[in-house]
C-alpha cells in the first residue's frame, strides 16, 4: 500500500536568515531509476518551492549539478538513490567553496583560474581560416584528447585538501586545461603558460594526494596532468632558455 | 525605482553558441559587450549537443560543396527556408569550422589530420565535423575561452524579463539576479537575443529547464515579428525508459554510425517510410542498405539506408508504428546499433551514449537495444530577421541562434544547428557593433514601463494569487503535447487556443511562497508568461496552415499544399492581440532553383 521512501536531509542555508547552515530533512518516494537531482526536483516541485540548487542537463554533460552525497563529491543527475539505499543520503553543498544558498556553492574566482592558464591555441604566426585547418593526426589527438574531457563540475576542488587550505592554487582543473594545450599539436605556447602554472600558486602547491582523479567524473585524471608537468617544466626550463619556441 | 544599472554599447542574452560568437564578433569590433545568461557561463544548452556541426569542408567526400549543402538544406526544410540565409549560412559555413579549430577546438581526425565529418540524417555526403558525441561542449568551452580572453563582461545567473524601449527601439534589458532577485537595468544602444529554444512547452522534450522560449516572447512583447512558429522539431530518438529520463536525447550520430530502427519483431520499418520526395536516394531493401558503410562515399548500389531520412519523417514513422501495436514495450521503437558495429566502434564513436544507457537505464548499447520515441527538440521558427545583419523589424535588435527563425524552413537538418549559432552569431555581433557605433547617445530609459515590467514581476507575491505555477506549467505542457503536438488537427488546435486563454488568466494569478532570494517558484512563475506566449504563437500559426510539412503535420490534411508552399507565417502584437499573418516568399532565383533537381520540386513556383 504505502509506497516506499528515502530521507534526503538536506543542508539549507539562507544568509538573510539563518545564522548558520541547517539540516532539513525530506521525504522522498524511493525509484529505481531515480538520481539525487530527481529526489530534489521532487522535493522543489511538490514538497518545498524554496529549495535551491544548480543543474542543467540531467545528462552528466554540463557540470552544474555537483554536490556532497554522503559526504562524497558527486554529480547529483549520476547519483542513484539506490545505490544508497537503505540508508539515508546527506545532500551539501560542494565542499571547500563559499555558500551563496542552501546547496549553490560561489565559484566566482573559478573562471579566472581557468583563462589565466591561456587555454587557447598560441602560435608564433597565427594562419589565416582561408587556408583550412591545422593538421592533427588521431595519434596526435589521442595525446591530450583526455585531458579535454573536463565539464568545469568542481568536483576535484571540493576533493582537493591543497585547495581547502589556500584557496588562490589554480587547482586540478585549470591545470589540467593547461596540459590539454601543452599537449596540443597545435600549440607552440606552453612557455607562456607554464609560467603560470610553475608560480607560487601552480603545479608546486600540490602534494600529490590524488583525491582530484579519483572523483573525476569525466576521467580527466587532473593527477596525472599535475605531475606530468611537475616533471616537464624542470627540464623544460632549461631547455626553454636555449630555444624558446621549442617546446616537448 | 533605484535599480542597479549597467551600461554597454552591447548588450547579448544569452551565452549558448550564438550568443557567445556574437559577443566575440561584437567586442572585436571595439564595442564594449555585456552578456546576460540565466545559467552559469558555460552551461548553456549548446553544451547538450552531441551530433556535430554540418558544414561542407569536402574532407569526408570530394563531391560535397556549398551547393549541395544549400540544396540539402532547403530540401530538408521542405522548401519554406528564406534561402538568402541558406545560401549565406552554407557558404559561410567552413570557415567557421576552421575558424573554431583554429582557436582550439579538438575534432576528430581522418589518419593525415584533417577535419572528419561523420554522416547525418538529410545530408547527402558526410558533413558532420564532430569530437566524440560531444561536440557543442567543445565548442562551447572554446568560445568560452576565447571571449574572455577578449575581455567580454559576463553576467551570470540573471534572467532578463523584459526589454527596455525607448520609443520604438530597443534600449537595453530588465532583469533580476537569480540569487539575490533584485533588479537589474542594462542599458545598451543595441541588444542581441541568443536564448535558444523552447522545449520546456512540452512534457516530454530533450530540452533543459533553461529553455522556455524567453528571446521569442521578449521580442514579440517589444513588437518584433515571429516567423514559422507551427515548425517544432520533434527528434525522433528520445530515450522512452526509464520514466525519469523520458525525452532525453539519443543522438542521431548512433544512426549515422551505423545504427537501425526496428519494431517489435526486429523487422527494419523504414523501408516502408520512404516519402515520394526523397524515392530514389535511399537504400530500398535491407540487403542493399546493409552495402552502405559509414564513412564511405556510397555508390549507386549502395545508397544510404532510410533510417537517415529526415528527422520528421522519422518521428512519423516510429509514432506510425507504435500506434499499429508494433511498437517497443515501453511504447517506442528499437534502435540497434549493437548488431551494426563492434563493441570497440561503438565505445570509441559513441562513448557518451554507451555511458548514458549504461547508467540512466542499466542497459548495454553494444550488446542490447535501445528503446526511443518521438521527443520535442527544437524549434525551427523564431525571431524574423535580415539575412545579412540579423537585424529584426525593431530598431537596435538583433537576433540569432535558435530564437531566430527562417534558415530551417519547416524542418531542421541535424547540425545544421551548431553551425547556424556560428554563422549568424557572428553576423549579429557584428549587426549590433555597427549598429550601436552609429547610434551617438544611449538611448533613454522610460519610468513608466519599467514600473509596469517591475509591478508585473513581483505580482506572484501579492496576497490575492491562488494559483500554483507548477500546476499551472505542467497543465500548459499536457495541453501542447495533446492539441499542439506531434500531429495536429484543426479541432485540437483551437480547442488548445481555448486552453490558452484560461492559463493565460491563470498564470496572471499565480502566487508563491517566500520572498525574492533565490526563489525557483517565482522563476517559474516568471516563465509562465513566456511559454503560454510563445504556446500560443505555435498554436495560432499551426491552426491556420491547413497542410503537412516538415515538422507540422496535420491530421485532417495529411498532403502538402503547393499554395502554401509559397507562404511563411508571422505572427505579431497587434493592439495586444496576436495576429497572424501569410507572406509570400521571395522565390528562388533560378540559378538556386537549379540546384533542387528533383521532378517534384520543378513544378511551377
Ligand atoms: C540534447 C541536444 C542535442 C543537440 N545536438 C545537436 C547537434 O549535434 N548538432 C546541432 O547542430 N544541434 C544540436 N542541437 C540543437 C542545438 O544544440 C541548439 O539548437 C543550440 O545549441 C542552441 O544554441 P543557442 O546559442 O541558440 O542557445 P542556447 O545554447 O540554448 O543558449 C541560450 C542562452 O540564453 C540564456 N537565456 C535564455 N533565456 C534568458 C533570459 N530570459 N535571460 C537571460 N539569459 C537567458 C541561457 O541561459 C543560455 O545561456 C541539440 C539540442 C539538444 C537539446
Ligand atoms: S577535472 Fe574532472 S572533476 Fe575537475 S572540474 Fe573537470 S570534470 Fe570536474
Ligand atoms: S545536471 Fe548537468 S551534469 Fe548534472
Amino acid at each position: 500500500m504505502s509506497e516506499e521512501t528515502i530521507t534526503l536531509n538536506v543542508t539549507r542555508y539562507r544568509h538573510e536568515k539563518d545564522r548558520a547552515p541547517f539540516i532539513q530533512s525530506y521525504q522522498v518516494p524511493y525509484r529505481e531509476d531515480w538520481v539525487v537531482l530527481d529526489a530534489l526536483n521532487h522535493i522543489k516541485d511538490e514538497l518545498d518551492g524554496t529549495l535551491s540548487y544548480r543543474w542543467s542537463c540531467r545528462m552528466g554533460v554540463c557540470g552544474s549539478c555537483g554536490m556532497m552525497v554522503n559526504g562524497e563529491p558527486k554529480l547529483t543527475c549520476s547519483a542513484f538513490l539506490r545505490d544508497y539505499r537503505p540508508g539515508e543520503i546527506r545532500v551539501e553543498p560542494l565542499e571547500n567553496f563559499p555558500v551563496i544558498r542552501d546547496l549553490v556553492i560561489d565559484m566566482s574566482g573559478f573562471m579566472d583560474k581557468l583563462t589565466s592558464v591561456q587555454p587557447w591555441i598560441i602560435r608564433e604566426k597565427e594562419k589565416p581560416v582561408s587556408e583550412g585547418e591545422y593538421l592533427q593526426t588521431p595519434d596526435q589527438l589521442d595525446a591530450y584528447q583526455q585531458y579535454s574531457q573536463c565539464i568545469n563540475c568542481l568536483l576535484c576542488y571540493s576533493a582537493c585538501p591543497i585547495f581547502g587550505l589556500e584557496t588562490d592554487f589554480i587547482g586540478p582543473a585549470a591545470i589540467a586545461l593547461a596540459y590539454r594545450y601543452n599537449l596540443d599539436s597545435r600549440d607552440e605556447g606552453s612557455h607562456r603558460r607554464n609560467d603560470v602554472i610553475t608560480d607560487v600558486n601552480g603545479v608546486w602547491e600540490c602534494t600529490f594526494v590524488g583525491e582530484c582523479s579519483v572523483v573525476c567524473p569525466k576521467h580527466v585524471d587532473p593527477a596525472a596532468a599535475i605531475q606530468k608537468l611537475k616533471v616537464e617544466t624542470v627540464s623544460g626550463m632549461v631547455r626553454g632558455f636555449l630555444m624558446p619556441w621549442s617546446r616537448k | 525605482m533605484n535599480h542597479e544599472t549597467i551600461e554597454h554599447d552591447v548588450i547579448i542574452i544569452g551565452a549558448g553558441g550564438a550568443g557567445l560568437r556574437a559577443a566575440i564578433e561584437a567586442s572585436g569590433k571595439g564595442a564594449s559587450v555585456g552578456v546576460v545568461c540565466k545559467s552559469l557561463l558555460g552551461k548553456a544548452h549548446t553544451a547538450m549537443a552531441e551530433g556535430g556541426m554540418a558544414a561542407a569542408l569536402t574532407t569526408a567526400d570530394p563531391r560535397d560543396n556549398w551547393e549541395m549543402h544549400f540544396r540539402d538544406t532547403i530540401r530538408g526544410g521542405k522548401m519554406l527556408n528564406n534561402w538568402r540565409m541558406v545560401k549565406i549560412f552554407t557558404q559561410e559555413a567552413p570557415d567557421r569550422v576552421n575558424e573554431l579549430e583554429e582557436w582550439g577546438a579538438l575534432f576528430d581526425r581522418t589518419d593525415d589530420g584533417r577535419i572528419l565529418q561523420r554522416n547525418f540524417g538529410g545530408h547527402q555526403y558526410a558533413r558532420l565535423a564532430h569530437v566524440g558525441d560531444r561536440t557543442g561542449l567543445e565548442m562551447l568551452r572554446t568560445l568560452q575561452n576565447h571571449g574572455i580572453h577578449q575581455g567580454i563582461e559576463v553576467y551570470m545567473e540573471c534572467t532578463v524579463v523584459d526589454l527596455l524601449m525607448d520609443g520604438g527601439k530597443a534600449a537595453g534589458a530588465f532583469a533580476y539576479w537569480r540569487d539575490s532577485g533584485t533588479f537589474v537595468q542594462f542599458r545598451a544602444k543595441a541588444v542581441v537575443l541568443a536564448t535558444g529554444g523552447l522545449g520546456k512547452c512540452y512534457t516530454i522534450t530533450s530540452n533543459s529547464w533553461e529553455c522556455t522560449g524567453d528571446g521569442q516572447a521578449l521580442a514579440y512583447r517589444a513588437g518584433a515579428e515571429l516567423i514559422d512558429m507551427e515548425f517544432v522539431q520533434f527528434h525522433p530518438t528520445g530515450m522512452v525508459w526509464p520514466p525519469s529520463v523520458r525525452g532525453l536525447l539519443v543522438t542521431e550520430g548512433v544512426r549515422g554510425e551505423g545504427g537501425v530502427l526496428r519494431d517489435k519483431d526486429g523487422k527494419r520499418f523504414m523501408f516502408d517510410y520512404i516519402p515520394e520526395m526523397f524515392a530514389g536516394e535511399y537504400a530500398e531493401t535491407e540487403e542493399e542498405a546493409k552495402r552502405w558503410r559509414p564513412g564511405v562515399p556510397e555508390g549507386p548500389d549502395a545508397r544510404r539506408p532510410p533510417d537517415l531520412l529526415t528527422r520528421d519523417v522519422v518521428a512519423r514513422a516510429i509514432r506510425a508504428e507504435v500506434r499499429a501495436g508494433r511498437g517497443s514495450p515501453h511504447g517506442g521503437a528499437y534502435l540497434d546499433i549493437a548488431s551494426q558495429a563492434s563493441e570497440a566502434q561503438i565505445k570509441k564513436k559513441l562513448p557518451g551514449m554507451y555511458h548514458q544507457f549504461m547508467q540512466l537505464a542499466s542497459l548495454d548499447i553494444t550488446k542490447e537495444y535501445m528503446e526511443v520515441g518521438p521527443t520535442s527538440h527544437y524549434v525551427m521558427g523564431g525571431v524574423r530577421v535580415d539575412p545579412e545583419t540579423c537585424s529584426t523589424s525593431v530598431p537596435g535588435l538583433f537576433a540569432a541562434g535558435e530564437v531566430a527563425g527562417g534558415l530551417h524552413g519547416a524542418n531542421r537538418l541535424g547540425g545544421n544547428s551548431l553551425t547556424d549559432l556560428m554563422v549568424f552569431g557572428r553576423r549579429a555581433g557584428a549587426g549590433a557593433a555597427e549598429y550601436a557605433g552609429a547610434l551617438s547617445a544611449m538611448p533613454g530609459v522610460n519610468p513608466d514601463q519599467v514600473r509596469d515590467i517591475e509591478r508585473l514581476a513581483l505580482a506572484p507575491f501579492e496576497e490575492s494569487g491562488t494559483e500554483n505555477p507548477y500546476e499551472v506549467m505542467q497543465d500548459l505542457q499536457k495541453m501542447m503535447e495533446h492539441d499542439s503536438g506531434i500531429v495536429r488537427a484543426k479541432e485540437e488546435l483551437a480547442d488548445g487556443l481555448g486552453k490558452l486563454r484560461t492559463l493565460k488568466e491563470r498564470s496572471v494569478k499565480v502566487r508563491v511562497e517566500g520572498n525574492r532570494q533565490y526563489n525557483p517558484g517565482w522563476h517559474y512563475a516568471l516563465d509562465l508568461h513566456n511559454l503560454i506566449m510563445v504556446s500560443e504563437a505555435i498554436t495560432l500559426s499551426a491552426l491556420h496552415r491547413d497542410e503537412s510539412r516538415g515538422g507540422h503535420t496535420r491530421e485532417d490534411f495529411p498532403e502538402s499544399s503547393p499554395e502554401l508552399e509559397k507562404v511563411n507565417t508571422v505572427v505579431r502584437n497587434r493592439d495586444g492581440e496576436m495576429a497572424w499573418e501569410h507572406v509570400t516568399r521571395e522565390p528562388l532565383p533560378g540559378d538556386l532553383q537549379e540546384l533542387l533537381s528533383h521532378p517534384h520540386l520543378e513544378e511551377p513556383n
